[in-house]
């Protein structure tokens, strides 16, 4: 079963590279919204390679000559900048009942950095902002493989736990107006209305183009819980709940509440928004989420 | 009421671990889950917090405060049936006559410590089963009021005579031929030996001289005739008629008057000596008490608890601490 593999090699490999790798390779060409192609149009300087670059890129003439790797930078002005945000809250904790040590966030890093290693292929500039501890830490954004490795290793190392910052936090992180910017937004959305809510909405109204990528877990949507626990909001500890097929309707009830008024409140604002179970295939799921963007480009 | 110990108010201490039990469940027990804020806000089931976890380790626990109170209060448990109280000094055959008179053939038989019964079963009637029958073998002190006890007490002693003991004399006299009638005359109450030298075994040295004694001669009492040989006995105080002063070589006494009459030619100043004699070396002669029963006097009050399961409930409480600390450290592995 490809969508199982796909999903347990999410939870079983610590290298993000192979898993990019792994997922981008299912998913070929051309789902990518990017106006320039190859590796730019009006040369500008060589320089050594670096591990990352793309073969293609090397310059073999100058190599059979100087016997070293040269690669041909090309002046190039993007006007995307690709913003990936990453909700590391304590909620994204959440376990996939089914696979083991499948979490929300090792989800959502896969993803990322998958739209990372698109947006450096494409050769676009794209930053990181992970919001936990109440804090949100800024990777700004920049070009090339290097880069890329930055932003790997920064995923990798995210430590989950906390909330989310507060409004005047994040609005001062996500302070990018003048190129017109993706925002990836990877969260479970369980706090709507929220800070981050607010910056998305606001990033929108600055004509911005915020994706939301909302994750769920096959238990949650299908309100399948062992009732002979108790248990608690990791975000606040001191209240303890109980789950019974008495209160399972009223669990369903309001989990769908919440989540209408999110998607209403992302359409009333016109963003793209891709609900996802982290038991499916992250190749299958970053396909929907580029292809609702392109949905929603060409209808815009 | 008396046998209420005022620590068994402690005993409500022991819900203490029962409570501890129970609360460290209540906080363990609680899963993380991120949309447990749609879940409606519900009190766990009380029925599985009060679920005890580790139930070996709290039943230790609860008999380790049990011990430790049982220890302090100090009960008391029946268990002597019927008895036989026997007295130091009391022959085995006259033990066993007794009991066979007395009606308790196959009671258990238990020796006192010490001649003093009274106290020993103050001290320890609470050991015995409300109707168990007590009988005291022997020579019993006689008490000025008449014992009162829980139980029927029954106390005989071997009513035949005693072999009288020999008592030992040296005179020093002219007259020792009275002297020797005289100690004749005293018996059979008295056994008298007069000796011709003084022993190691010579209780009395009768001194009817005027010159003073030997240095060496030495006795635990002396009678002398006359206090003029002894110049201590000038400066005794005279006590119930009699001088008496204390020597290295032992007690002596003399008639308070000089002119008294010698206890050879008076019957009265004879019994005077002899008298004298007993009250200073030998004392009071035992009384033993006749046949006699005490009844069973549900009044009468419950003497101090003995300690008796003091060393098994000491031994018991070492042993729970040590399986407590043990079971403990492992549950911590």
């Amino acid at each position: 079963m490809p969508m199982l593999d796909s999903a347990a090699l999410v939870a079983h490999t610590g290298k993000l590279d192979l898993v990019i790798r792994h997922v981008l390779a299912g998913l070929g060409q051309g789902i990518h919204a990017g106006r320039e192609r190859g590796a730019g149009v009006e040369f500008s300087e060589y320089r050594a390679y670096a591990p990352g670059d793309e073969w293609r890129r090397v310059d073999w003439k100058l190599a059979g000559r100087t016997d070293r790797y040269y690669v041909r930078e090309a002046e190039r002005d993007s006007h995307v900048a690709v913003w990936l945000v990453l909700d590391a809250t304590a909620s994204m904790i959440e376990p996939s009942r089914s696979i083991d040590g499948l979490t929300k966030l090792h989800y959502a890093r896969v993803l990322l950095a998958c739209v990372a290693a698109l947006a450096q292929r494409q050769g676009d500039a794209f930053g990181l902002v992970v919001c936990n501890g109440e804090r949100a830490h800024f990777t700004p954004a920049a070009r090339g493989p290097r880069q890329l490795q930055r932003v790997l290793a920064r995923l990798n190392a995210t430590e989950p736990g906390g909330q989310l910052p507060g409004a005047d936090v994040l609005r001062a992180s996500l302070h990018f107006a003048q190129a017109p910017s993706v925002v990836c937004v990877a969260s479970d959305f369980l706090d709507w209305p929220s800070a981050l809510s607010e910056s998305m909405l606001r990033l929108r109204t600055m004509r911005h183009d915020v994706r939301a990528l909302c994750l769920h877990t096959a238990a949650e949507d299908e309100a399948s819980f062992d009732p002979s626990f108790a248990y608690r909001d990791p975000e606040q500890a001191n209240t303890v709940f109980r789950f019974g097929r008495d209160v399972r309707d009223a669990y369903v009830r309001t989990r769908v509440a919440h989540f209408e008024t999110v998607l209403r409140d992302c359409r009333a604002h016109d963003v793209p928004w891709l609900a996802a179970r982290i038991e499916q295939a992250p190749g299958e799921v970053l396909r929907a989420w580029m292809r609702r963007h392109m949905a929603g480009a060409r209808a815009a | 009421m008396m046998n209420f110990s005022l620590w068994w108010l402690a005993l409500p201490v022991l819900v203490l671990p029962i409570l501890w039990h129970r609360q460290k469940r209540e906080q363990t027990r609680a899963a993380p889950l991120a949309s447990a804020r749609f879940l409606p806000k519900a009190e766990p089931k009380q029925l599985r917090v009060w679920r005890w976890n580790d139930v070996v380790l709290l039943l230790l626990r609860c008999l380790l405060l049990l011990a430790l109170i049982a220890l302090l209060a100090d009960p008391v448990l029946p268990w002597r049936g019927d008895s036989v109280l026997v007295l130091p000094g009391t022959p085995q055959a006259v033990v066993g006559r007794l009991q066979r008179e007395a009606g308790f053939t196959g009671a258990q038989r238990i020796m006192l410590p010490g001649v003093d019964a009274i106290a020993w079963l103050h001290a320890h009637e609470r050991e015995f089963k409300p109707e168990s029958r007590l009988l005291v073998l022997g020579d019993a002190a006689m008490p000025s009021t008449p014992p009162r006890f829980r139980h029927a007490v029954q106390w005989r002693a071997d009513t035949a005579q005693p072999a009288p003991v020999e008592h030992h004399v040296a005179v020093f006299s002219a007259r020792a031929d009275d002297w020797r009638r005289l100690f004749a005359a005293a018996s059979p109450a008295w056994r008298i030996v007069v000796d011709a030298q003084p022993g190691p075994r010579t209780e009395l040295v009768v001194w009817d001289r005027l010159e003073a004694p030997p240095g060496t001669l030495r006795a635990p009492l002396w009678w002398a005739s006359d206090a003029r040989v002894f110049p201590e006995l000038t400066q005794a105080a005279q006590v119930d008629g009699l001088r008496v002063a204390a020597r290295a070589r032992g007690r002596v006494w003399a008639p308070a008057q000089a002119q008294d009459a010698s206890p050879l030619h008076d019957a009265d100043a004879a019994r005077v000596l002899f008298a004298a004699w007993q009250r200073l070396q030998l004392g009071p002669q035992a009384y033993p008490m006749p046949v006699h029963a005490t009844a069973a006097d549900p009044n009468a009050p419950a003497g101090p608890a003995s300690g008796a399961l003091h060393a098994f409930l000491a031994t018991l409480l070492a042993v729970l601490f040590a399986l407590e600390r043990m079971l403990t450290h492992a549950r911590r592995r």
